[in-house]
């Protein structure tokens, strides 16, 4: 608690230095923090123990990402969006492709729909995973960690299967994938999938019933479904205070309409809530999976639009116009029409959007993207204030904030 | 032709037929016959198309173009089917876009997969093609011919595997440039495309057939497989070597020029912001081709200082700190009148004015001159003084539009190849008179509807002719005569003695010709006088360019409208040095140095005091110049892009006045002559390096930009005077060329946007005309002796000494040979490849020959461009009394046949009724 | 009552630790980095290498610069040049550089290149502690290239550039030289 200052106290002669003392304690924390998930400094006004005031100073992972966007073709910024939420590349090139798709208004074929669905959906299991393990950690709870990051290796490693990289995959190319499902891939992702209930009770004994966890996560960053539409949140955090909203639902892409699936929704507004939507949702994405891998459509996984996939490279070869759509395609990537266009993902983190301004060129004019990490910092104050300092790292993680993408 | 130039009136008496038409439901009306295309192209739809370019005539072998015209069963190809009244055409429907697909397709299956190694791919239109029209699932091609790449010729080699046949080079060069050096010629059943009869190519190197190819078939061997048209940085600049004034592109790969790019191109080929009187944006063989000079690694790269009579490399800090303290020394031991400056041609506006202004400012000195004095002057002063402008007034478009166009004394299709074609479309487009007046059979005059060769030294006599004739034959312009009724019968009597006979037979013209030309000219309607250096640089050139005008008046050049005058000036900037004030007579915007208002009003804008000048010499020109240094008065002397040593004959005379200065300073991209003899050599940036403006002959002030860094330590002309005048201790305090450029556009206002006083003779008219007269039309003899006369020319491949550090060029051009006529060489007995012994009083020198047909006999020519064989020491300095020009392209020579020494002559080809020779010397 | 039982012995932490615990008894899944090493799927993107053709061991690159304009972080930078080859003339790079600071390791140099020269191998192992021997010439390519020619192929077949038999060698780039004149060797070109 703040110390009172009472009159006696105060210094008495007035031309003598005044003894500092405030109520408010002013404290940096981070930016070299281990757990401020990148570089993200928080300026935090204290009363004590307890926050009155936190300030997000964003920006030190600013990379130019969206003034880079102006300078290369489509495709070729497909690997930097690997780069934003670094540790869910997958969703966010899946967010990409699905905007300048709009933007050219073209569709893909279903099987590319199904094999986009399912790696998403195993993108959103590895990114929830993380966030458990992560979470866990800042608060204490290391084990935790050790048992999701064992499973999303195993992911990971399905990953460097599918298109030769685990974190920065960029395997979604504008009109398709780059690269079909293999038997090996999908053999290893059903056999992931029978044990990974298993692996969910695991984390449910470590956690659910832990009073440590139970104590740190509940009435923690309490927000009601106003404040958190107010607020823009998305995602898990908006989900956790009731609001139904999943993009998934609400504008169905990829396959998600034509699989059985729920959106879990939390009831109170907390973080523990969050944590019980993120579980709920690694359920949901292991049934999403389980249908398309059952669905799964015979086809191309490509789109057959030579003006903007790239031929195949057998026929690059021999054909003239092959070769003729292969250049034209690396150098000056395909033209999209006039426009401008939004189109919102459902990322596990909430509402990726990518924003395009096109003028008829190779590349995009301007490229804005609504990154949910940063539209949920803007709510950090808010939800952050009246708890206890050692909150604010929890409130970090119940975002499950990346910087990379925040700050982009 | 195409039908662009439509606008301009046809011949009196014939009335267009329009069609109209209706395209795509839009009504439209046109000239009935013409071509469909255009016709579609002015409601704005570009109908996709290889073989389309808006500057020649159609051709129609892509078959892209295809429109639906209502009532014809099959599809119409739009550039070659006629505009017909009522035909109702569509060109966008599901099968128009089908049938264009297929005809792309056809291409595509004969094409092979050369993209990866081809330097068009990325800028070629059958790529746009496919895949703009979406061309794809195509049938399986045919296999490679594999016809060899002819790499033949110097500069461009033909890949016809990626040819397409639509025949865009071949029309450009047969219909634009006159040349007609391609052709389609048959070899192992294959079409290809090259010289006639399939021979090596030798022509003009123009290089409009390499950029209207739209595929890579035509390559510039220059820059093969050193680049791909999307790595290149692109920077739009003003040519450096003639003055034409075309604008280049250069396109830049990590600080190098890797090729040059004209505003012609297939890119263009639709041609809509293109007026009548435009040109069609190509470029000659210097622009294209001569940029790589600019890499050369004879450039200097240091500043260099003469230390024990060998020339180190110093620091610029140190040389400069020298320079400023010995230029203070000398101002202040003996005054501003021992220094002075001399400028090139090629510099940028913005270099002589702050050149100028540091010699008259800080220096004290008006002993400025430049390159104009080697020729352009006479017609700059001439002008001035009757006109009160001292450059051109007309303008390119006008040229074009022109229907009478009287050339006089220039080889312009060599030394001015790209306003050449404007005389070119004057003829093929608008049916002008071309009268070409010139000693020998150049290009132009065997175009020229009235072909003049005048007999040797007679231009001062046929222009006295040419006079003449209008007053005899009284079809002078009226207005003028009823205006200036005085100086009218002023020529009338000043010419009445002069014999028509003694004309006739001094230039060698039957007198009837001269009066053909004289009348065309004075009954002109948008007459263009033009004339170049065989008229300036030639004895008595300045009475001559008096003459010129004379007939101007006399046809009514100024009065009417279109028309006009164009001296023709040699080197890039030389108008634009002249209009900065780099010459004694002038300041800036060309205002006399004697006028005492004026000089103070740029003395106070400079906050410093201006030379005073004597009454009749502001300041010394460069035979003065050398003059002085002779007589020891000159202690310092500032040589910018200028070679003294290499360009005036008798150089040994040049070189004892060089030894007698104290202080030489030359400033030059290469080691020059005279930069060998100086003190101080700065290594200075070349225009592909420099920032600033320019001046063409027109009058056009067009931009120069920098487009890579200067090399190593050379440093652009404005940067060294801002530097050198910091270190003498008066900064001039310019941080960059566009601060220089506002300081012209306040003391001389309007130059950038051409608002100049215009032309004004009443007062000339009324005073000094008449007293002039007498002397001008005092009756001339063609002088005979035995001796050949011998002329430094200028070539179409070289300009100035620049082009002869360019590998480039030199590669196309490097043959110092003697030319001489076929008479003259039978008398002789000598063939192309003998040695002649040429002599004059100051020595003599054995020189190759060249035989070449078009030279008149008693006329030999060399280049003027080579310094070895050093023909030129050969010859005397003359200077004009009036405009103290220097001539120094002429003199008189006796010729010995020297059998000794041969050199070994290669069978040479014969084609497109030209002879080429291949030398190789042993 | 049950629940206060629950919280007076600490039940579910016991849970947690028991599972804990268990483990001990689990395989091991981690590996002894550097001295045990995973086993990488043919897909791996790895280090660049350039390849050449197997039949007469000639380089496949071309030097069409197409690597070059589809980098997204611009780390290549090639020059070419042509030369006489056994009576051909050919294009090729005299120049490749990749820098690997640079490089993003996203694959797209070798889905654009049009004679399958480049290739992705599974070396992941070249930190060193001079940045400029990061960035890899053209031999250095070659030599990864020669040393891992298998994997390069993997990568290849894998990732559906080119199938297990080599069909790239249809077209090579090869030109019949103008025969009709002396062959003068063309100068060096300057870099």
């Amino acid at each position: 608690m703040a110390v009172e200052v009472t009159p006696e106290e105060k210094p008495k002669e007035e031309n003598s230095l005044p003894l500092l003392r405030k109520e408010e304690l002013l404290l940096n924390l981070g930016p070299q923090h281990p757990s401020t998930h990148g570089v993200l400094k928080v300026i935090v006004t204290l009363e004590g123990e307890k926050v009155v005031k936190s300030e997000p100073v964003l920006g030190f992972l600013h990379r130019g990402v969206e003034k880079l966007a102006e300078s290369v073709t489509y495709n070729q910024f497909i690997p930097h969006t690997d780069r934003l939420d670094y540790v869910c590349a997958m969703y966010n090139n899946f967010a990409y492709v699905r905007a300048v798709e709009k933007l050219l208004d073209i569709t893909v074929p279903w099987r590319t729909e199904y094999l986009r669905t399912i790696v998403a959906e195993v993108q959103r299991i590895i990114g929830h995973l993380f966030w458990l393990g992560t979470q866990a950690l800042d608060i204490g709870a290391m084990t935790v960690f050790f048992f999701t990051f064992r499973d999303r290796e195993d992911l990971l490693d399905l990953f460097t299967e599918l298109c030769g990289a685990r974190l920065t995959t960029s395997w979604y190319r504008v009109g398709g994938v780059e690269r079909d499902f293999t038997q090996k891939f999908v053999d290893d992702l059903s056999k992931f999938l029978v044990t990974f209930d298993e692996k969910i009770d695991e984390y449910d004994t470590l956690l659910i019933n832990n009073r440590i966890w139970l104590a740190r996560t509940k009435n923690i960053a309490v927000i009601s479904g106003e404040d958190a539409v107010a607020f823009g949140l998305s995602g898990p955090t908006l989900r956790g205070s009731g609001v139904d909203y999943d993009l998934r639902k609400v504008s169905p892409y990829g396959a998600y309409d034509h699989v059985e699936w729920t959106v879990p929704l939390g009831t109170k507004g907390d973080t523990y809530d969050r944590y019980w939507i993120r579980m709920e949702e690694m359920k949901e994405s292991a049934k999403i999976i389980k249908q398309c891998l059952a669905q799964l459509p015979s086809g191309p996984f490509k789109a057959d639009i030579p003006q903007v996939v790239a031929p195949p490279k057998e026929q690059v070869f021999t054909d003239m116009d092959s070769m003729i759509y292969q250049f034209k395609l690396y150098t000056q990537g395909f033209k999209a029409p006039k426009g401008d266009i939004y189109c919102g993902t459902e990322a596990h983190k909430g509402e990726l959007g990518f924003y395009i301004v096109s003028q008829g060129e190779g590349k995009p004019y301007r490229l804005k993207i609504r990154a949910p990490s940063f539209v949920h910092m803007g709510a950090f104050d808010f939800m952050a204030k009246g708890y206890m300092i050692a909150d604010i790292i929890t409130i970090f993680g119940t975002y499950d904030i990346v910087m990379g993408e925040c700050d982009r | 032709m195409s039908t662009v130039g439509k606008s301009v009136p046809v011949a009196e008496g014939e009335e267009l037929k329009m069609a109209t038409l209706t395209i795509d439901g839009q009504e439209v009306v046109v000239e009935e016959g013409s071509s469909l295309f255009n016709a579609v192209k002015s409601i704005g739809v570009k109908l996709p198309a290889m073989c389309y370019h808006y500057s020649f005539s159609p051709f129609g072998s892509c078959g892209i173009c295809l429109v639906e015209v209502e009532g014809k069963k099959n599809n119409v190809r739009a550039c070659t089917a006629k505009s017909l009244d009522g035909m109702v055409v569509h060109t966008d429907t599901e099968e128009m876009t089908d049938a264009r697909k297929k005809a792309v397709e056809k291409h595509l299956l004969t094409h092979p997969l050369d993209c990866p190694v081809c330097d068009a791919d990325g800028q070629c239109e059958l790529q746009d093609m496919t895949y703009d029209l979406g061309v794809y699932d195509i049938k399986k091609g045919k296999a490679r011919k594999d016809i060899p790449e002819d790499n033949r010729s110097l500069v461009l080699g033909f890949n016809m595997e990626r040819c397409i046949r639509c025949g865009l080079c071949i029309n450009v060069c047969k219909e634009v440039q006159l040349v007609d050096a391609l052709c389609f010629y048959k070899e192992n059943k294959n079409t290809l495309v090259g010289a006639h009869g399939g021979g090596t190519l030798f022509c003009e190197f123009c290089g409009d057939c390499l950029t209207v190819c739209p595929v890579g078939a035509i390559v510039n061997k220059f820059s093969k497989y050193s680049y791909k048209p999307w790595q290149t940085k692109k920077t739009r600049t003003t040519c450096n070597y003639c003055s034409d004034g075309c604008q280049l592109t250069l396109e830049t790969k990590d600080q190098t020029i890797v090729q040059v790019a004209s505003d012609l191109s297939w890119e263009t080929k639709f041609g809509l912001d293109v007026g009548p009187g435009d040109g069609h944006g190509g470029i000659c063989v210097r622009g294209r081709f001569g940029y790589r000079y600019v890499e050369s690694k004879k450039r200097l790269s240091h500043a260099l200082m003469k230390v024990d009579g060998q020339l180190t490399e110093v620091p610029w800090y140190k040389a400069l700190v020298l320079m400023a303290k010995q230029l203070n020394d000398i101002k202040k031991n003996y005054g501003g009148k021992a220094i002075a400056g001399l400028i090139g041609g090629r510099c940028t506006n913005e270099a002589v004015f702050l050149f100028q202004r540091l010699m008259r400012s800080i220096l004290d000195s008006n002993n400025i001159d430049t390159s104009a004095r080697y020729g352009h002057m006479n017609s700059v002063l001439a002008m001035q003084q009757a006109l009160g402008v001292g450059r051109s007034t007309t303008s390119y478009e006008q040229i074009a539009l022109s229907d009478v166009i009287l050339l006089v004394g220039s080889n312009i299709t060599e030394t001015n190849p790209i306003a050449a074609l404007r005389l070119k479309k004057a003829k093929t487009d608008f049916n002008a008179k071309i009268i070409v007046a010139e000693r020998w059979k150049t290009k132009m005059m065997a175009l020229a509807t009235h072909p003049l060769q005048l007999a040797c030294d007679s231009e001062a006599i046929f222009l006295q002719g040419l006079v003449k004739a209008i007053i005899t034959t009284k079809c002078a312009y009226k207005p003028f005569v009823e205006k200036y009724l005085e100086a009218y019968k002023a020529i009338e009597s000043a010419v009445s003695d002069l014999s028509e006979e003694d004309i006739s037979e001094g230039c060698g013209l039957p007198w009837e010709k001269i009066v053909e030309a004289a009348e065309s000219l004075a009954q002109s309607k948008r007459g263009t006088l033009i004339w170049g250096e065989g008229v300036v640089s030639q004895q008595g050139g300045y009475e001559n360019v008096q003459r010129l005008i004379d007939l101007a008046f006399l046809s009514g050049l100024y009065e009417k409208e279109g028309a006009g005058l164009q001296p023709i000036c040699e080197e890039a900037n030389e108008q634009g040095a002249v209009d900065m004030g780099a010459v004694p007579e002038f300041l800036p915007g060309q205002i006399s140095y004697q006028n005492e208002a004026e000089r103070q009003r740029f003395a106070s804008a400079w906050h410093s005091t201006l030379p005073t000048p004597e009454e009749h010499q502001s300041g010394l020109s460069l035979p003065e110049m050398i003059e002085a240094a002779h007589r020891g008065e000159i202690k310092a002397l500032y040589i910018v892009g200028e070679n003294p040593v290499g360009s005036l004959p008798a150089s040994f005379k040049v070189k004892e006045a060089f030894e007698k200065i104290d202080l030489i300073i030359c400033q030059d991209p290469f080691l020059t002559e005279s930069g060998v003899l100086s003190d101080f050599v700065l290594p200075a940036a070349t225009f592909a390096e420099n920032e600033g403006s320019m001046t063409n002959m027109a009058g056009v002030v067009h931009r120069v930009s920098e487009a890579i860094e200067p090399k190593v330590e050379a440093k652009p002309d404005w940067k060294v005077f801002s530097d050198l005048s910091r270190a003498l201790g008066h900064s001039l305090q310019f941080r960059s060329s566009e601060e220089i450029y506002q300081e012209i556009n306040k003391i001389v206002p309007g130059y950038f946007r051409q608002k100049l006083p215009s032309v004004q003779y009443d007062s000339y008219l009324k005073k000094d005309f008449v007293a002039e007269l007498p002397a001008r039309y005092r009756a001339l003899s063609a002088k005979k002796t035995g001796d050949y006369a011998l002329r430094l020319e200028q070539g179409l491949y070289h300009s100035g000494k620049l082009s002869t550090h360019d590998e480039g060029l030199m590669a196309i051009d490097d043959k110092a040979l003697l030319s001489i006529g076929e008479a003259d060489a039978e008398v002789l007995a000598i063939s192309s490849g003998g040695q002649l012994r040429l002599k004059t009083d100051l020595g003599d020198l054995d020189v190759a020959v060249e035989v070449k047909a078009e030279l008149p006999s008693g006329v030999v020519s060399f280049p003027i461009h080579f310094n070895h064989p050093a023909v030129k020491d050969l010859l005397e300095v003359t200077t004009d009394k009036m405009s103290r020009v220097v001539y120094t392209r002429q003199g008189d020579v006796s010729l010995e046949l020297d059998p000794a020494q041969a050199l070994k002559v290669l069978p040479h080809e014969t084609h497109g009724g030209e002879k080429k020779l291949d030398i190789e010397q042993n | 009552m049950k629940k206060f039982f629950h919280n007076v012995f600490f039940r579910e932490i016991l849970k947690g630790l028991k599972l804990t615990f268990s483990h001990y008894f689990v395989k091991d899944i981690t590996l002894q980095y550097p001295h045990e090493k995973t086993s990488l799927p043919d897909t791996f993107r790895g280090a660049l290498c350039l390849l050449r053709y197997d039949e007469n061991e000639t380089e496949r690159c071309v030097g069409c610069d197409l690597c070059e304009a589809a980098c997204p972080s611009g780390c290549i930078s090639v020059v070419s040049a042509e030369k006489l080859e056994s009576g051909d003339v050919v294009r090729y790079a005299t120049d490749f550089d990749i820098d690997i600071t640079k490089c993003v390791f996203c694959g797209f140099c070798v889905e654009a290149c049009p004679v399958n020269a480049l290739a992705m191998t599974k070396s992941y192992e070249y930190s060193t502690n001079n940045k400029r021997s990061l960035i890899f010439d053209k031999a250095k390519l070659y030599e990864i290239g020669d040393h891992r020619h298998v994997e390069a192929k993997g990568y290849l077949v894998a990732h559906d550039q080119e199938g297990e038999e080599e069909t790239v060698s249809e077209y090579r780039y090869r030109f019949p030289y103008y025969q009709k004149q002396e062959p003068v060797p063309e100068p060096e070109k300057s870099t």
